[in-house]
């Protein structure tokens, strides 16, 4: 097998309406950004090539809506991500305080093989506004519940003016890389005639 | 899908004059006789002919909103339905130009014939193009000519990361590949499962296997069966490289990227997807054999016999789609399916050509979770022998049996005559024996006597208007299919032809209308018949202006010819068929 294939990468963004996780996506893959407020109904799907220590990778990324009656999607939309990206706006509390539900109803739905090392990324988004007059979260704080979590890395970002949008987005090719299981060398069953070779797979399931 | 009375074409379960014409031609249960548009006497068109339709049409094919089919529980999905459109409606939003809004699209392919010249194009691949790999790797979803392709195929796992596409590259696909998981899972998760959606003239039909999705998306206007036998297709050559142990990868790592796995099969999926459009083989569930002498096939069968009983499972000799001869071990049966899939493999593989190779292989009717071990070699240009094995480690043993068998192909003289049956072609239309009802008195040459000198008829087909048939034996689980020629001639033509044998297959087969004996049709293309026993079903295809009842006469002609040739153009004994 080629050793030099290019990997797929399923990233989903999980976070308060309104927050902003569609304008971070728009300003990451598009470098745009609008004012105004359309509310992402179930899920939109961007994709972005990315570059990493010599490799290229597609990034397929998930922004899901934050709106509460799309959360009935759960498992449809989780299920094998490679990473999860939380987002609150630093200026509304109740949006900080609901990562904590995002994280745990993700680990539930995705159910992952490791969920104690599964790669989250928290991006406290909107700083610009107001000068940051008017935030309500500090810094401190977020960060304290990060290192509380597992040390998940932190990101202070405004997609309004594409600060820290970047860095935000390699650290989160980077953590979902870093998860990537060994490779393994891939050995289906050998048939043995003499106990009758010719039966159908027996969906007898689980072999873990 | 309600039947439409006024359809041309639907079934009339109404006793006709027509019946009582069939019932002297020994067509055994014809209650069921639809009627085409008949011809008035003075032999013009009735003025609505043009307008016949070509097939039972649901209700609201066109410009209806698109429509979400799933597998029964039809009430409870009406929610999701929402959901799912709300889903497309990403169309709202500006385009941004990596988001997936293929559905979004869906006035614009409203048909407008600009669209459809287009996509043509797209479609009618030349011969020599689909083994290249895949075309177009450049397009995505959003590209015009992307959206133009009148035939996507997509493999993708559950949790939405691209394993093939048909046209374009799976990476930049998956945003496309994302929205149709999300479609996928999320009535599955309901406890319901999507089988297809109509949107406007294009179908997207949906089949989940495991851990896999597949999905075709299609303006060609095949049935649903069709499309879905496509997509088994393409699942079962998945398997034929990779075995059902892939899921086993899915239930460890959810995450888990199958799509390097596949890497350097494009070609054999392309190869696979092409074939659905000119070899028979894909929707009739059986193989056709290369006509030979009855004493050339039994040497080539008593030599691969050999072999199969020193521990060889399968010895399959072939030319090219076709078989030439095929043995198996003992109570060891070979699926027509899989040997559709193996043949495909070996001829889209095209360093097999180059070498003689062992590989390992996967016959999904056979044994779906394990590998067996095949060993191939061409032993000229078309030919080739492949002889499959348990043994990991049976090379050398299977090399030796290929050396042996070479040599007695070559003494026998079966290659040689291998080449001449290819040089000769099938079974030509022009040459069905007839009398002088069917034509006035044509000589009827058998065809391993060489071909008759041009006719009057030859430009027109055979007699009585036939242009094209094809035989297949249930029990055998064989065909045979007349060779194109005249007016058939053009692979656009062609693929018409078998894209309307195959609706037939479909409503002949559809479990909910019954089993149909007989079926004629009429439309502007052509006068179908289709007529199945307990032993065999005829599809043929006629000139649209020819005669019912000689249409018919020439059908019974046709099976007697082919019972008569039978020795030649089928493959007897060697091992039970039984399925
Ligand atoms: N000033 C400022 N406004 C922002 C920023 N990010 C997003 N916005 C605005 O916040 C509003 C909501 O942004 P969206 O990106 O649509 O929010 P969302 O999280 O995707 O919301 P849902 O789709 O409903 O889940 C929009 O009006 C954006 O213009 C930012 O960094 N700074
Ligand atoms: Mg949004």
């Amino acid at each position: 097998m080629a050793s030099r294939r290019r990997m797929l990468l399923k990233v989903i963004i999980l976070g308060d309406s309104g927050v902003g996780k569609t304008s971070l996506m728009n300003q990451y893959v598009n470098k745009k950004f609008s004012n105004q407020y359309k509310a992402t109904i179930g899920a939109d799907f961007l994709t972005k090539e990315i570059q990493f220590e010599d490799r290229l990778f597609t990034l397929q990324i998930w922004d899901t809506a934050g709106q509460e009656r799309f959360q009935s999607l759960g498992v449809a939309f989780y299920r094998g991500a490679d990473c999860c990206v939380l987002v609150y706006d630093v200026n509304v509390m109740k949006s900080f305080d609901n990562l904590n539900n995002w994280r745990e109803e993700f680990l539930i739905q995705a159910s992952p093989s490791d969920p104690e090392n599964f790669p989250f990324v928290v991006l406290g988004n909107k700083i610009d506004i107001d000068g940051g007059n008017s935030r309500v979260v500090s810094e401190k704080k977020a960060r304290a519940w990060c290192a509380s979590k597992g040390n998940i890395p932190y990101f202070e970002t405004s997609a309004k003016e594409g600060f820290n949008v970047e860095a935000a987005f390699q650290c989160i090719a980077k953590n979902a890389l870093k998860n990537e299981p060994e490779e393994e060398i891939y050995l289906p069953d050998t048939i043995d005639v003499s106990s009758g070779g010719r039966q159908q797979g027996s969906p007898s399931g689980c072999e873990c | 899908m309600d039947s439409d009375p006024d359809t041309n074409g639907a079934p009339e379960p109404q006793l006709s004059e027509d019946e009582l014409r069939l019932s002297y031609l020994s067509l055994e249960d014809s209650r069921h006789v639809p009627q085409g548009v008949r011809l008035e006497r003075n032999g013009s068109l009735p003025a609505d002919f043009y307008d016949a339709r070509e097939d039972i049409k649901p209700d609201d094919v066109e410009a209806s909103p698109p429509r979400m089919v799933t597998g029964g529980r039809e009430g409870s999905s009406k929610g999701k339905i929402g959901l799912i459109e709300g889903l497309e409606m990403d169309g709202e939003a500006p385009p941004s130009p990596s988001s997936s809004g293929y559905a979004g699209e869906r006035g614009s392919s409203g048909g407008s014939s600009g669209t459809v010249e287009a996509a043509d194009g797209g479609e009618r691949v030349l011969h020599d193009d689909w083994d290249k790999g895949k075309q177009r790797i450049d397009e995505d979803d959003t590209s015009a000519s992307w959206r133009k392709r009148k035939k996507h195929f997509f493999v993708l796992s559950h949790s939405g990361k691209p394993i093939f596409s048909r046209y374009g590259d799976e990476h930049k696909l998956a945003g496309f590949s994302a929205t149709l998981q999300a479609i996928i899972s999320f009535v599955e998760n309901g406890g319901d499962r999507i089988k297809f959606v109509r949107a406007g003239r294009h179908q997207v039909v949906f089949l989940v296997k495991g851990p896999i999705y597949l999905v075709c998306i299609s303006c060609t206007e095949e049935p649903y069966e069709a499309l879905r036998g496509q997509l088994e297709l393409l699942y079962g050559q998945i398997l034929v490289i990779l075995t059902k142990s892939i899921d086993r990868c899915f239930v460890k790592n959810p995450k888990f990227d199958m799509a390097p796995l596949l890497g350097g099969t494009d070609a054999v999926f392309s190869s696979l997807i092409h074939s659905f459009g000119w070899n028979p083989a894909t929707f009739l569930h059986a193989y056709t054999c290369l006509p030979l002498a009855y004493s050339t096939r039994q040497a080539a069968v008593a030599i691969l016999q050999d072999v199969a009983d020193s521990g060889v499972l399968f010895a399959i000799l072939m030319c090219r789609h076709k078989v030439v001869s095929l043995v198996g071990a003992q109570k060891a049966s070979l699926h027509p399916d899989d040997m559709l899939l193996l043949s495909n493999f070996i001829l889209s593989t095209e360093s097999f050509r180059t070498s003689e190779a062992f590989s390992p292989i996967c016959l999904p009717h056979y044994n779906s979770m394990a590998f067996l071990y095949a060993y191939v070699h061409y032993l000229d240009v078309d030919t080739y022998l492949a002889l499959l094995s348990t043994n990991s480690e049976g090379f050398y043993h299977l090399k030796e049996c290929r050396i042996q068998i070479e040599s007695v192909l070559v003494k026998s003289n079966v290659l040689c005559e291998v080449q001449k049956s290819i040089l000769d072609g099938g079974l030509h239309v022009e040459d069905l024996p007839v009398d002088s009802s069917l034509r006035s008195g044509l000589p009827c040459p058998h065809p391993s006597q060489g071909r008759a000198g041009p006719s009057s008829m030859s430009d027109i087909g055979g007699p009585a208007g036939l242009w094209h048939f094809i035989y297949r034996s249930i029990n055998l689980d064989q065909y045979v299919s007349s060779e194109f020629s005249s007016p058939l001639n053009s692979s656009r033509l062609h693929k018409r032809l078998y894209r309307a044998y195959q609706k037939l297959y479909v409503s002949m087969h559809d479990r909910q209308i019954g089993p149909h004996k007989t079926q004629f049709r009429r439309d502007e293309n052509y006068v179908l018949l289709c007529w199945i026993t307990q032993d065999f079903e005829l599809y043929a295809a006629f000139d649209p202006l020819a005669d019912k009842a000689l249409a018919i006469k020439t059908c019974n002609r046709v099976c007697q010819w082919v019972r008569d040739l039978e020795n030649e153009i089928f493959l007897f004994g060697g091992s039970p068929f039984s399925w």
